[in-house]
């Protein structure tokens, strides 16, 4: 019997209204009025703090982010029931806190966000409805795969991409201004983990004698070298430096995850040494960003600015910071994109800057759990995948901000001012979340219907635990 | 598979980690190098966008406030005074951050210590949430009538006056020539504010660095009180040893070099007589006697070789060379005991050597704050006196007083132009030689004996060396102004620049 089916029966008698929705939903919401508390203390602070008034409209503004994230959680009750709890909340906060300092910056800015947050939440909606289990997402692997290429290669094209500071990251369609790549990243992930799950066995062994070595069979590799090559070369011609160690870290990752050959590592390694020579040899905005990395101070009037004035706004911060609405992120150019995590430091200090680390570990955490619950290798890999990502994205932007690692233009995950990054990272969440609920699902229906529908590999006993939530 | 996807956790981990070591870094370790860093401007804005308390002289004027301004920035520092007090406020400049008080209680003007009130309606919330507006008072103890007429006396000639109160310390006038006007440097306007500085940096005289308490100048025979503490102190049988009348001295250790009084005066007698007409054959030879070391010493106890603990930035150390320096070279000794050579020594340090004789001995520490008090005028603090230096005797200190009496009391006294009618005046006159054309005129005092409530020093730079132009003369009446406005509340009579 196919399991999709039988999950599907089950998931129709689980939503049943007889069936009492279990305490994971509820610790979610829980935590939902936590982080409503949180984030419309923090607004009102902020206003306090620069203007001395409370903000006009915090009442609107608590009930729109309590309507959205009450739209997203009964979603969740009703399309993923069993989903980790954790996921939902800690989006939430991010993106709370993100329009806060968004708020705080540009007024302009964050009505657009507030409209981006909707469109987000209703992503978020539409993908948990959409699929129904992850396994839908393996079905169309290639129509995925080559809609992350156009996507990618969209900002190329005459008449829809537009150059925004030196990169060519924007794609123009009627009104709507959008970073494809933000979308790029997920169908690549999708379509990665899909190969990847496949053919897992035969990438890691050699099967073809040249010699005295067994090398690798060059076809099986084939597909995802030309995603990847392509998505590169793409990346450099945008001149987007960030996504493409973004893609880079995402492939490499997700090559050893499947294969546990260390060799990808170590080729991997070795490919982004000889990348980023050529980078550096090339790319005249590469060269700039090291410059500015190793040693900004000479060029504080040019290139090094911005970074010179984040590291500034850093330690004025200090340990608890200067106070919601109270620092002086006008000096940062992109302040309310790039350089949103500036100004965080600055005004909720090390201790804030700490705290909105942490909400983005506990994600990752959560979708690395999925991963390492689900027994599907497909859902497995898709999971890490979509982790790593946003782990990375956090360390190149953090990491460019307090000068750890060269500066590269990509947004903070839900803080940073921005759209496409917005919806692309709901979409991202609503997967996450789509796995973990897989996996508890057919953890009950292993329960429940014996061995009939039983997880296939025998792993998964060693699975079988406490939920911990 | 799993094993590699908790490796990849802990690889994100990982990273994690080395962002949160980075913050500490920046935020913590490194926080404090950065914002001093030069390139950061990030506090200067935020203090141009803030009020700062005002300067108010004891006498009620406002030395320095902030009124709001249309321009880039919402405040403006104001000097109302100008140059009359430029050199204690100092200024706020956008470019060349603070000097003076501005400088000193920089942290106490840029606070508020109003009680944050009850809140009765939700716009009050803010003031929990909000930096309060700097709005505390600095109170000095400066009289800026005091300030106004040392400047009227000293007449545009280059000089300075300080007098201070000899029982706390308190400054009540410190005015020297050449002075600026801040409001030039506290300009929102870079250009105008970049020339004022070039044009201050290049005048004569250099007026941004007090002469009154940054700059030093050749003490001459006003440092005969120190040379006479210390015979008192440590060789008090000198005190009453006969000089013969002599008109040039043979200094010790030269090739016959003569040591002659002022003019070619000829003087001798007891300390008493040699002090009162200024003797210097007679004071070098009483150096001689003392000793190095113990006119080294008495001088460190005067406050020389020290910095007076006055709040101000940048005040001047006096100095008197180490007694090992006379060690082959008595004629030096000789010399310095009559303030020549290269003895130096600030107006402020000349103030407070007369205000330790007039106070018993002990010289308190100077001080400009009196108190500072919030918006609603409660004051939050309030400036205690303290002894800084214990420079000599109660015993010694009256014996010193008879002689600075007889300066100005007696017929031959060098400071007869100080006397005031119904006020007994203790004083010593100096002039002293420069190396350069011009000679430099002292008048040190302090009023009234018994109870003394004020001690002046002045001093006039860059006299032509003729025989009028004597501390006595020319010093002296400024000095007696000074006391007799204080002392009776009116503007003295005698004005001195009559020459």
């Amino acid at each position: 019997m196919n399991a999709g089916t039988v999950l599907e029966a089950q998931r129709q008698r689980l939503s049943g209204p007889q069936y009492r929705h279990p305490p994971r939903r509820r610790s979610e919401l829980g935590m939902i009025v936590l982080v409503l508390v949180l984030t419309g203390g923090l607004y009102a602070l902020s206003s306090l703090g620069r203007a001395g008034s409370l903000p006009a409209n915090i009442g609107p503004f608590l009930g729109l982010v309590f309507a959205l994230m009450l739209v997203a959680h009964l979603s969740l009750r009703w399309l993923a029931p069993q989903a980790d709890p954790v996921l939902l909340p800690m989006a939430a906060l991010l993106n709370g806190t993100g329009y806060v300092f968004i708020a705080r910056l540009d007024h302009a800015q964050a009505s657009a966000q507030a409209t981006w947050t909707l469109i987000g939440v209703l992503a978020f909606v539409a993908t948990l409805a959409v699929f129904r289990h992850a396994n839908y997402l393996e079905r169309y692997r290639y129509t995925v795969a080559l809609a992350g290429i156009a996507l990618l290669v969209m900002p190329l094209a005459p008449h829809i991409g537009e150059d925004i500071n030196g990169a060519r990251l924007w794609a123009r369609l009627g009104p709507v201004s959008f970073q494809p790549g933000e979308f790029a990243k997920i169908a690549l992930a999708i379509f990665f983990a899909s190969v990847l799950a496949e053919r897992a066995d035969l990438l890691a062994t050699g099967t073809r004698r040249v010699g005295r070595w067994l090398v690798l069979e060059p076809r099986y590799l084939a597909p995802l070298i030309v995603a990847w090559g392509l998505s590169l070369l793409v990346l450099l011609a945008e001149n987007d430096l960030g996504s493409s160690f973004l893609f880079f870290a995402l492939f490499v990752g997700l090559l050893w995850v499947a294969t546990g050959r260390w060799a990808y590592l170590g080729l991997g390694a070795g490919l982004f040494a000889a990348g980023a020579v050529f980078a550096l040899d090339v790319v005249h905005h590469a060269q700039t960003r090291v410059q500015a990395w190793l040693d900004p101070w000479p060029h504080f009037a040019t290139t090094g600015y911005q970074i010179i004035e984040g590291l500034f706004a850093l330690a004025g911060g200090g340990m608890w910071g200067l106070g919601p609405g109270q620092g002086n992120p006008q000096v940062i150019p992109e302040a309310s994109t790039d350089f949103i995590f500036a100004t965080i430091g600055e005004e909720l200090g090390l201790v804030g800057a700490t705290a909105l680390l942490i909400a983005y570990l506990v994600i990752v955490g959560s979708g690395l759990r999925a991963a390492v619950r689900s027994h599907r290798s497909f859902s497995k890999l898709l999971a890490t995948g979509l982790s790593l990502l946003m782990g990375v994205q956090v360390f190149v932007v953090v990491g460019g901000i307090t000068r750890l690692i060269p500066l590269t233009g990509i947004t903070l995950p839900f803080v940073s001012y921005g759209g496409s990054s917005l919806v692309s990272n709901y979409i991202l969440l609503a997967i996450l979340a789509r796995i973990s609920d897989d996996n508890a699902q057919e953890l009950e229906l292993a329960a429940t219907a014996g061995t009939e529908a039983g997880p296939p590999q025998p792993a998964a006993t060693g699975v079988v635990r406490t939920w911990a939530t | 598979m799993n094993s590699r996807v908790r490796a990849v956790g802990a690889g994100v981990a990982l990273l994690f980690v080395a962002l949160f070591a980075q913050l500490n870094y920046l935020q913590v370790f490194h926080a404090q190098a950065l914002d001093h860093n030069p390139l950061n401007t990030r506090y200067v804005v935020e203090e141009f966008e803030q009020p700062r308390g005002a300067i108010i002289s004891a006498d009620g004027a406002t030395l320095a406030q902030s009124v709001p301004s249309k321009d880039q920035y919402k405040y403006q520092r104001v000097y109302p005074l100008g140059a009359l007090f430029g050199q204690v406020t100092g200024y706020f400049s956008f470019t060349y951050g603070t000097d003076g008080l501005e400088d000193e209680y920089n942290s106490l003007l840029t606070k508020s210590s109003t009680p944050l009130q009850v809140p009765t309606d939700l716009s009050q919330l803010k003031q929990f949430f909000t930096t309060q507006p700097a709005d505390d008072d600095l109170h000095i103890t400066m009289l800026a009538s005091l300030q106004r007429l040392a400047a009227t006396q000293l007449a545009g000639r280059p000089g300075a006056v300080v007098a201070l109160q000899p029982k706390t310390g308190a400054v009540l006038a410190m005015y020297s020539n050449p002075s600026y006007d801040p409001n030039a440097l506290a300009s929102h306007d870079q250009a105008k504010v970049e020339a004022a500085w070039q044009q201050l940096q290049k005048a004569p005289g250099q007026p941004l660095v007090a002469a009154a308490y940054r700059q030093r100048f050749f003490p001459g025979s006003t440092f005969k009180i120190v040379t006479a503490a210390a015979v008192l102190d440590h060789r008090p049988r000198l005190a009453t040893k006969y000089f013969p009348y002599s008109s040039g001295f043979t200094l010790p250790g030269t090739a016959g070099q003569v040591l002659h009084n002022f003019a070619g005066e000829a003087c001798g007698g007891e300390m008493l007589q040699l002090f009162t007409v200024s003797c210097d054959t007679g004071f070098a030879q009483l150096g001689l006697g003392v000793g190095a070391a113990n006119l080294a010493n008495e001088a460190l106890h005067f406050g020389w070789d020290q910095t007076p603990p006055l709040d101000l930035p940048g005040v001047a150390q006096s100095y008197f060379p180490p007694a090992a320096s006379f060690r082959y070279d008595q004629a030096a000794l000789a010399k310095s005991a009559i303030g020549q050579e290269s003895v130096q020594a600030t107006p402020l340090t000349m103030a407070l050597d007369a205000a330790a004789i007039a106070d018993g001995g002990v010289i308190m520490a100077p001080h400009l704050m009196a108190s500072v008090t919030s918006s609603q005028g409660q004051v939050v603090a309030r400036y205690r006196p303290k002894v800084w230096l214990r420079a000599t005797t109660p015993a010694t200190a009256a014996q010193m007083t008879k002689l600075m009496l007889s300066v100005v009391d007696s017929p031959d006294g060098t400071g007869v132009a100080a006397r005031i009618p119904g006020i007994q005046v203790a004083g010593k006159t100096g002039t002293a030689q420069t190396g350069g054309p011009d000679i430099e005129t002292w008048f040190v005092a302090f009023a009234p004996v018994p109870d003394p409530q004020i001690a002046v020093a002045v001093l006039v730079e860059d006299q032509p060396p003729a025989n009028q132009y004597q501390g006595g003369t020319i010093a002296a009446p400024i000095a007696k102004a000074v006391i007799e406005q204080y002392l009776l509340g009116r503007a003295s009579t005698g004005a001195a620049h009559r020459s």
